[in-house]
């Protein structure tokens, strides 16, 4: 006698369609975060009147070691202007942003040779600031 | 007769709360990880190796130390700082006339730097930057 095998269905909750959408949406999200520097611990400056700010193309940090990171990989200051002309290439002018993220403790003789080598990479530059609280000024 | 209706108790189900609380905190992070930026943007033109002392006496020039900005040698707090420098630039029409070099002695702290910069972009400065090596940067 044959018995009939019984017909096992798989099917996906559908349900379960806006989690998964969602979860990828996040996943992706991460991902388009490519010069991802969060792991370098630094603290902004304060000053008044600061803007809001496009997004870069390459980001270069001073942290509270004052190490210098570009894109969150730790490059020598003799070293950063090539790396950044190889990452600018050939965008326009207005479009070359690069961060500069630097501890508010760092000593001129930490930032000038950063800021000297993104000027030479032809890098527009864009300090990153924090807004002052007009109440802790007083 | 008043007819009694139903009770219709919908309870979520509990083996999802924790898949919920899962995509809540990364909604959460995701969310403070993308904050927008805030700054200053500044044109730099390329670095140049400074050979001539081309119109240097002309030109105004600012000292800082961690303790004092100086205006052509002149040490002074920076609301009266800027407040001379605007008057000394609002004299002059030409680009060339604009610039401010910027000395930094090496112990200078940032915070002081970024706002000594930004008092002479107010003032409609063109700085540029003197450093050790002799290297001179325009910072428009």
């Amino acid at each position: 006698m044959k018995l009939p095998r019984k017909k096992m269905t798989a099917s996906i909750p559908s349900a379960a369609m806006g989690d998964i959408g969602f979860l990828l949406l996040i996943f992706f999200v991460i991902l388009a975060r490519a010069q991802d520097d969060s792991h370098v611990r630094w603290q902004p400056a304060k000053l008044k009147e600061v803007e809001m700010v496009a997004s870069p193309l390459a980001s270069v940090t001073i942290d509270t070691g004052f190490k210098t990171y570009l894109d969150g990989k730790t490059i020598s200051t003799d070293e950063l202007a090539g790396a950044l002309s190889q990452i600018l290439g050939d965008a326009p002018a207005g479009k070359r942003y690069v961060f500069l993220k630097v501890h508010k403790e760092a000593k001129a003789t930490h930032f000038e040779p950063v800021i000297a080598a993104i000027s030479e990479a032809g890098g527009d530059l864009v300090h990153i600031l924090e807004a002052e609280n007009i109440s802790s000024t007083q | 007769m008043k007819l009694q209706r139903g009770k219709f108790l919908v309870d979520p189900p509990a083996s999802a709360s924790s898949d919920i609380a899962f995509i809540l905190i990364i909604f959460f992070l995701v969310c403070a990880a993308v904050q927008p930026e805030t700054g200053i943007a500044q044109i730099l033109p390329k670095t140049e190796e400074k050979t001539d002392k081309r119109d240097q006496s002309k030109n105004i020039e600012v000292s800082i130390t961690p303790s004092s900005i100086v205006l052509n040698g002149s040490p002074l707090k920076l609301p009266e700082f800027s407040r001379r420098l605007t008057s000394a630039l609002s004299r002059k029409t030409r680009d060339a006339d604009r610039i401010v070099t910027v000395k930094s002695s090496p112990d200078t702290p940032y915070p002081i730097w970024i706002k000594v910069s930004q008092a002479i972009e107010r003032a409609g400065g063109i700085i540029t930057l003197e450093l050790e090596s002799d290297r001179v940067i325009s910072v428009e």
